[in-house]
């Protein structure tokens, strides 16, 4: 039995060779035909007929003969391609003719297709392909996960002799390297300088497989002992810090007290570790097994082709075990190892932002979509004759259908083309509201080729939603409706009129979607922004003071060093307060746990505790509530006092007064008796980050102990910004050797880094929720002023039965608000659906906040009554006389 | 609209066309058309210009095959005659045919019950 598929098969193979010897299967067939017509005539002649009669009749009798041509060649040649080029033609002129349609229509596909192609180029370089290096998909970094540790956590460093054990036992790496992060102190003239160094083990920079960019990569015989010491430079730091100054190639600079000689600037998106300098290092055992070192360093490993991570979790899974029973402190009772991917750490958070965005501009390239769907329906109305016409002259209905779409295409691709230059200048902007410390240092955001790909594939893509729905409505009709009517009737068919309307309500009800979206991050925003810090972070600068090991080993040389330095900065004109703090807000310290002398508990108690100067909460305006803070005695004389928080109180101390209780803080080094008397209750201050809930804090002189890290905080007058270089100068006064790392305003400071995520979510959503409400007063416009165009003449008899101008306002912007109101109630549900989506990203509102709901709903409602108020009038201002003669 | 005749449905062309040139041998459109159009004793309305994509389809699938010849008034016409493979296809499709045309014709004489 000849199968269904053999059938298929035949008929390709016929229409393959017939494409190519298409002009002499057409003559054939021509010839053909005109020998049957001629017998048939010469029949009917022979039956009595004239000869004309005779023709006539046999023509009648064979039927359409372009119609069989047309059937020939659907069977005999490959007729897509070859009709391709002619409809593409025929779509151009098309619309070249109807410019103005063709310009709201390629404008609003633009808009779509350029918003989504923008932000697909940030989802790509930041979350997709953000790494320049050599198959970035298969390097992994192990993670010690203990079986009581929540998702995130566990060790991710590890000691010397873990690195080079994994290195060695590994059946899953094609190669391993680690990295270790080192302050790198840098001598320049007049100071010194602080950099970010990285230590890498030999073959890091064939492990990332990136050329070198000026100079040389470091060599196998860098890394051994005792060869000259030399270092690799970022891009970045050589282009701001040494101004891309070429001639440093091969000088020498003094790093943590190394002569070291520049080999090297690696190309621009070389980023790995955020990093500045790169310093070869070879890592050798550590004798024996007593000391184990600290687990400073980061390992990397690229696995081998077709190992998977969990193949590779169950190899490191027993090489840990091992080194567990050598090791014992490093690791919890019950762990595995984990493999996970570089860069899944980096983004965390603000990949779910980025994924939200990206859900919006599929919202808004739908909304885009279906106004020019509406616009096309809209147009073929006034194009029914011409349809008509073609279906008598023997158009099929697919082929009505494939020119329609042909027409689709040619605008969507001007779409794309358009709003290829939309993104590419979108992105610029983009850029400037990326949070860059919540992406891999490596990101470079450009349009590239998937965002191109992409672009592409929208314009193939998108005909199908808004150009197949107007394309199957105008071919479904009676081609002697159409050709009869005058195309003004009283009004148009029910189902085309019905069809319109669903996909106002569609467009209304997405982008209300879009706004409430917008509105609620936007809340949120300024919810995250009027959080009480508890401080005042405006005219406020902060630096890190790396001191020297070496000089400053005890508290006391670190209060030698601090007492001078912070009077004379606070006698610095335009300075008004400095303090010494150990932490940088709104981040509250180390972590300890803790006693209150007297009480009994059975769980831990813990608390954060930040070392600081007498002066550390006026130049920060931290409120008193109770007692007092450190006096300058206090201080100087390194007395064991501390001042704590009210979460403290209220979670430890409760009902009681907190004044002259002590506590016993475990984790003090350096101190004998680390019993100290609370002297006094200041306000809450955000100590974990913005959006975490204020922890427990408890602040001691910073006399105490000279434990790392000091920082000076700096009350301005001023703008804080201009006055680093004064406060550098006047710490490098005091001593040279001490570098300034972090620099930077507070407000800058908690900006970067716990608003910009949100603000770039805010900042595009609105941009989304601009663009979707202005695409959606657009598809409102143009429907009822197309309807109220078609109904002229209902209204010139409405008026000439005594219809009041205000009642056919009314009439018109009524027909309108009923579609809005439909599309807002869709968009409602749709949005409390989503709200679960957006929850997790939101702070201080909940997902149904009430005021972005009404407020974005009024806003949809203002803007499409004022799109319907054009048309309203204009069939108010009709005249009865004319629109009854209007035909 | 007087006596109505009946349309020719699509596959059944190309049976009545594998049938002709069956039992007549080589024929060229025309001469099926007449052919047809004599058998059917003009109670079938054709296009005849419907033969030809018939006869383009089947030629397609392998069931017929075309020759240039003269015809019986010295003209240039195409022969077409029917291969190996279409009278396979004509024998199942002739008994397709009868089966179906049994059911209708059983459905049909069909008398009330009682």
């Amino acid at each position: 039995m000849s199968s269904r598929l053999e059938f298929r098969l035949r008929g390709f193979a016929a229409k393959l060779f017939g494409f190519f010897s298409e002009r002499q299967h057409d003559d054939e067939l021509d010839a053909e035909i005109n020998e049957h017509l001629e017998m048939l005539t010469d029949r009917f002649v022979a039956q009595g007929m004239t000869r004309e009669e005779a023709s006539r009749t046999a023509h009648l009798q064979f039927g359409n003969s372009t119609l069989l041509h047309e059937e020939r060649r659907e069977l005999q040649t490959l007729t897509s391609v070859e009709a391709l080029w002619l409809d593409l033609r025929y779509a151009v002129r098309t619309i070249w003719r109807s410019r103005r349609f063709a310009g709201i229509a390629i404008a609003t596909l633009a808009l779509g297709i350029g918003s989504a192609t923008a932000i697909f180029s940030v989802v790509d370089n930041v979350l997709l392909a953000p790494f320049p290096y050599k198959d970035p998909g298969r390097i992994v970094f192990p993670r010690v996960h203990g079986a009581q540790q929540g998702e995130d956590a566990g060790r991710q460093g590890y000691t010397v002799n873990e690195v080079l054990e994994i290195a060695e036992s590994n059946h899953v790496f094609d190669a391993v390297i680690a990295t270790e992060e080192d302050l790198v102190l840098y001598k320049r003239r007049e100071g010194t300088e602080q950099l970010y160094g990285a230590h890498v083990t030999p073959g890091a920079f064939e492990f990332f497989g990136m050329p070198v960019l000026h100079g040389r990569l470091l060599q196998p015989s860098d890394y051994e002992p005792g060869a000259p010491p030399v270092f690799v430079m970022r891009y970045k730091t050589w282009k701001e810090k040494f101004n891309g100054d070429l001639s440093l190639l091969n000088k020498t600079f003094i790093l943590n007290g190394t002569a070291r000689t520049l080999v090297g600037v690696m190309p621009p998106r070389f980023g790995w570790y955020d990093a500045e300098v790169y310093i070869p290092e070879k890592l050798t055992h550590w004798p024996g097994a007593g000391p184990e070192g600290f687990p400073g360093w980061f390992l990397v490993g690229r696995l081998k082709s077709g190992v998977s991570s969990q193949q590779a979790e169950a190899d490191l899974t027993v090489i840990a075990k091992r080194l567990a029973t050598i090791y014992p402190k490093g690791y919890p009772p019950e762990f595995t190892i984990l493999v996970k991917h570089v860069g899944d750490t980096v983004i965390g958070r603000f990949a779910e932002t980025l994924y939200t965005v990206l859900a919006a501009v599929g919202l808004l390239l739908l909304i885009s979509c279906s106004n020019v769907a509406n616009l096309m329906l809209a147009r073929a109305t006034t194009r029914e004759k011409e349809f008509a016409l073609r279906a008598a002259m023997g158009a099929g209905r697919a082929r009505l259908i494939r020119l329609l779409m042909f027409e689709s295409l040619v605008l969507a691709l001007g779409g794309a083309a358009l709003g290829v230059l939309i993104a590419w200048g979108g992105l610029k902007s983009l850029v400037v509201v990326m949070p860059q410390d919540l992406i891999p240092a490596e990101t470079v955001i450009q349009l590239n080729g998937p965002a191109l790909a992409s672009a592409l594939c929208m314009a193939i893509l998108t005909p199908m939603i808004f150009g197949l729905a107007p394309a199957l409505q105008s071919s479904r009709q009676d081609c002697n409706d159409a050709l009869r009517d005058s195309g003004k009737g009283v009004s148009s068919g029910f189902r085309r009129r019905w069809f319109r309307d669903t996909v106002v309500v569609g467009e209304v009800a997405l982008s209300l979607t879009l706004l409430i979206g917008a509105g609620l991050l936007m809340r949120s925003f300024v919810a995250l922004r009027e959080l009480n810090l508890g401080l005042r972070a405006d005219h406020v600068l902060q630096t890190m003071l790396i001191l020297p090991e070496q000089r400053y080993k005890t508290a006391e040389q670190v209060t030698r060093f601090f007492r001078p330095v912070l009077a004379q900065v606070k006698a610095l004109p335009g300075v008004v307060d400095a303090a010494e703090s150990s932490s940088l807000p709104p981040y509250g310290g180390d972590e300890s746990k803790m006693e209150i002398v007297g009480k009994t508990h059975t769980e831990d108690w813990r608390t954060l505790f930040q070392q600081v100067s007498q002066e550390y909460f006026r130049t920060l305006r931290i409120e008193v509530r109770r007692g007092r803070t450190f006096s300058e005695a206090e201080v100087n004389d390194a007395r064991k006092v501390a001042v704590v928080n009210e979460m403290f109180v209220s979670k430890y101390s409760p009902k009681e007064n907190p004044i002259g209780q002590h506590v016993r803080l475990a984790n003090l080094e350096g101190v004998p008796d680390p019993s100290l008397e609370i002297i006094g209750v200041v306000g809450d201050v955000t100590n974990r980050g913005l959006q975490a809930p204020i922890e427990p804090e408890l602040w001691i002189p910073y006399s105490l102990t000279s434990m790392p890290p000091q920082v000076l905080v700096v009350r301005t007058a001023q703008d804080p910004g201009t006055m680093l270089d004064v406060v550098r100068k006047q710490v490098w006064a005091t001593d040279s050797g001490v570098a300034l790392a972090y620099s930077s305003t507070l407000e800058d400071f908690i900006g970067g880094r716990m608003y910009a995520g949100p603000r770039f979510g805010v900042v595009v959503m609105s941009i989304f929720g601009c663009i979707g409400l202005l695409l959606v007063t657009v598809g409102v416009y143009s429907v009822l002023a197309y309807s109220t165009a078609r109904k002229t003449h209902e209204i010139g008899i409405r008026m000439a039965l005594g219809a009041k101008r205000a009642d056919l306002l009314r009439l018109v912007v009524g027909a309108g608000l009923r579609l809005v109101v439909g599309g807002i109630a869709i968009g409602l549900a749709i949005s409390l659906m989503l709200a679960r989506v957006i929850g997790t990203e939101l702070v201080g509102i909940k997902s149904w906040d009430p005021i972005t709901l009404t407020g974005t709903t009024l806003l949809l409602i203002l803007t499409a009554t004022a799109a319907s108020l054009i048309p309203a009038r204009r069939a108010a201002r009709v005249d009865p006389v004319i629109a009854l003669r209007y035909e | 609209m007087g006596t109505r005749k009946s349309e020719v449905l699509q596959g059944t062309l190309d049976l009545m066309i594998l049938k002709t040139l069956h039992a007549m041998g080589p024929l060229h459109g025309f001469g099926i058309a007449r052919r047809i159009e004599q058998v059917s004793r003009d109670i079938l309305q054709l296009n005849e210009g419907t033969v030809y994509t018939s006869l383009l389809r089947m030629q397609q699938q392998g069931w017929i095959a075309a020759q240039w010849g003269t015809s019986e008034n010295n003209r240039k016409a195409k022969f077409y005659s029917i291969t190996k493979r279409g009278e396979t296809q004509l024998k199942l499709e002739t008994e397709n045919w009868q089966r179906i045309s049994d059911v209708i014709g059983r459905v049909l004489r069909l008398e009330p019950e009682g």
